[in-house]
């Protein structure tokens, strides 16, 4: 090895950072050339002078109780902005609609709406199907065939049309408006329930994958508005049972579970 | 290098948790284990708060961009691929908490000139009255050296010759490629040498 080569790879020899046997190469240079030795020296007493280099600083303890003190102001403000959130929500839920005006005159015109779709679909069934579906008046036109839309309608025991309600079915039948074959409102009513608790089943298991890494007294609180949540769910529902097509209940019903969603969409992107 | 360090008061019931390995705490620490990110923080807070000391060259500042960085590194630990060195992960999130106050503010105080009074007082050749009085000077002249350095160059020597992190660790750190790294190294190297050099041949024979 050369003396140039040697003194361009003395840093690297110092840090230690080639290989082994370029290393031996430089070593072995070094102990048979005078100049590049004292070369060596003087980076070895460089880093012997940085080795000894003291800085005018501790770490103390109350360098940590601050760290803790600041996390600890985080934890209380994330709390506190959750639990502000939920509370919002469910005075978006319960006390909007009492307060608001506003709120109040869109949930009349959804009311009266929803209210003159049932009372049509009572008067189509009120009138004679006969008249409507057909010259035989035998039979009504099946449903368009939406798989996973529409609900199946019992099949007949027997007879030539198994596969065709009869129109005693159609009448039978609240879900289905025998005059379109379209979803009647509160079909769609379900049909979104539907859709809020498969939603709210994958959310669930997404929170709790999550449930380890939140703060318990967040988790707490959380769980307390969750459970409010349900509870209102449960009472709507009870409602919508014992006034079926009140679109009221139904309103409330849909309300609640989409609350719920958002309620457990931000814990678990949280 | 990784320094554990000790504080006054620590229940000797922690030492137990000091002995993890830093995988091991990080993993817990991801989780939720509050004792276990205090335990990264005592491990590592020696050479963090070194490391910024180095770049901002004050130990009030030191002290606020330790906390900040600690503070930063709690928030985010989700977000620590997982097969990043807690250490590795914690030096580059001080070194962004260090330049981020770097440039909003005024550093002039820190920087001193190759004619200052201590090196001219060296370089007539006289000696310091004792060893302790020379390493305070010494101290001074390597902080104001450092001081002196551009970012990039005080990063890489800090990492490198106080830290002693591998250039792979640094290149993490910095974003900065290898041969990048020792270039800037080995101008710092010749910067502070340049200053340093009275002191090479006092009372610090190897």
């Amino acid at each position: 090895m050369k003396c140039e080569e040697c003194q361009a790879t003395i840093e690297d020899y110092i840090d230690e950072a080639f290989a082994v046997r370029t290393a031996r190469d430089v070593s072995a240079h070094l102990s048979s050339c005078a100049a590049c030795s004292r070369c060596h020296e003087e980076f070895k007493r460089e880093q012997t002078i940085y080795a000894s280099y003291q800085r005018d600083i501790e770490v103390t303890p109350a360098l940590w109780a601050s760290i803790e003190a600041r996390l600890e102001r985080q934890r209380a403000i994330k709390t506190a902005t959750l639990f502000e959130t939920l509370r919002e929500r469910f005075a978006g839920v319960f006390g909007a609609p009492r307060l608001s005006p506003a709120f109040a005159a869109a949930l009349v015109l959804v009311a009266i709406g929803v209210t003159a779709l049932i009372m049509q679909y009572a008067s189509s069934r009120g009138n004679n199907p006969v008249a409507q579906n057909g010259p035989t008046g035998t039979q009504v036109e099946p449903p368009p065939n939406k798989p996973g839309t529409v609900p199946e309608l019992p099949k007949a025991s027997s007879g030539p049309a198994v596969d065709q309600p009869t129109i005693a079915q159609v009448r039978k039948d609240p879900r289905r408006s025998p005059a379109t074959g379209r979803p009647t409102p509160e079909q769609l009513v379900r049909e979104a329930e539907q859709k809020y608790v498969q939603a709210i089943a994958i959310l669930s298991r997404d929170v709790n994958q999550r449930r380890s890494k939140v703060d318990p007294a967040v988790l707490a609180r959380f769980d307390a508005a969750l459970s409010d949540i349900d509870r209102t769910i449960a009472e709507t529902k009870q409602a919508s049972r014992q006034n079926p097509g009140d679109p009221i209940a139904l309103n409330y019903l849909l309300a609640a579970y989409s609350k719920k969603v958002d309620a457990l969409r931000d814990m678990a992107r949280d | 290098m990784v320094e554990a360090i000790s504080l006054k008061g620590q229940a000797s019931a922690r030492a137990g948790i000091l002995m993890n390995s830093a995988e091991e705490l990080t993993a817990r620490a991801r989780s939720g284990d509050h004792e276990a990110f205090r335990s990264i923080f005592e491990r590592y807070a020696r050479p963090i708060i070194s490391f910024i000391y180095d770049m901002v060259g004050r130990r009030d500042l030191a002290e606020e961009l330790t906390q900040e960085t600690f503070v930063r590194a709690y928030k985010n630990l989700g977000a620590m691929r997982e097969e990043t060195k807690i250490s590795t992960w914690l030096f580059g999130i001080a070194k962004n908490v260090a330049r981020e106050s770097l440039r909003s503010r005024i550093r002039e105080d820190h920087r001193v000139g190759i004619d200052d009074d201590r090196v001219v007082e060296m370089s007539d050749g006289k000696l310091p009255p004792d060893r302790e009085l020379l390493d305070r000077e010494l101290n001074g002249v390597i902080q104001d050296a450092l001081g002196a350095l551009d970012e990039d160059k005080r990063v890489v020597f800090t990492l490198k010759v106080f830290q002693q992190r591998s250039y792979e660790e640094i290149a993490e750190i910095t974003g900065s490629s290898i041969p990048k790294l020792k270039t800037d190294l080995h101008r710092a190297r010749a910067e502070m040498r340049r200053r340093i050099r009275p002191y090479l041949g006092v009372g610090y024979e190897v």
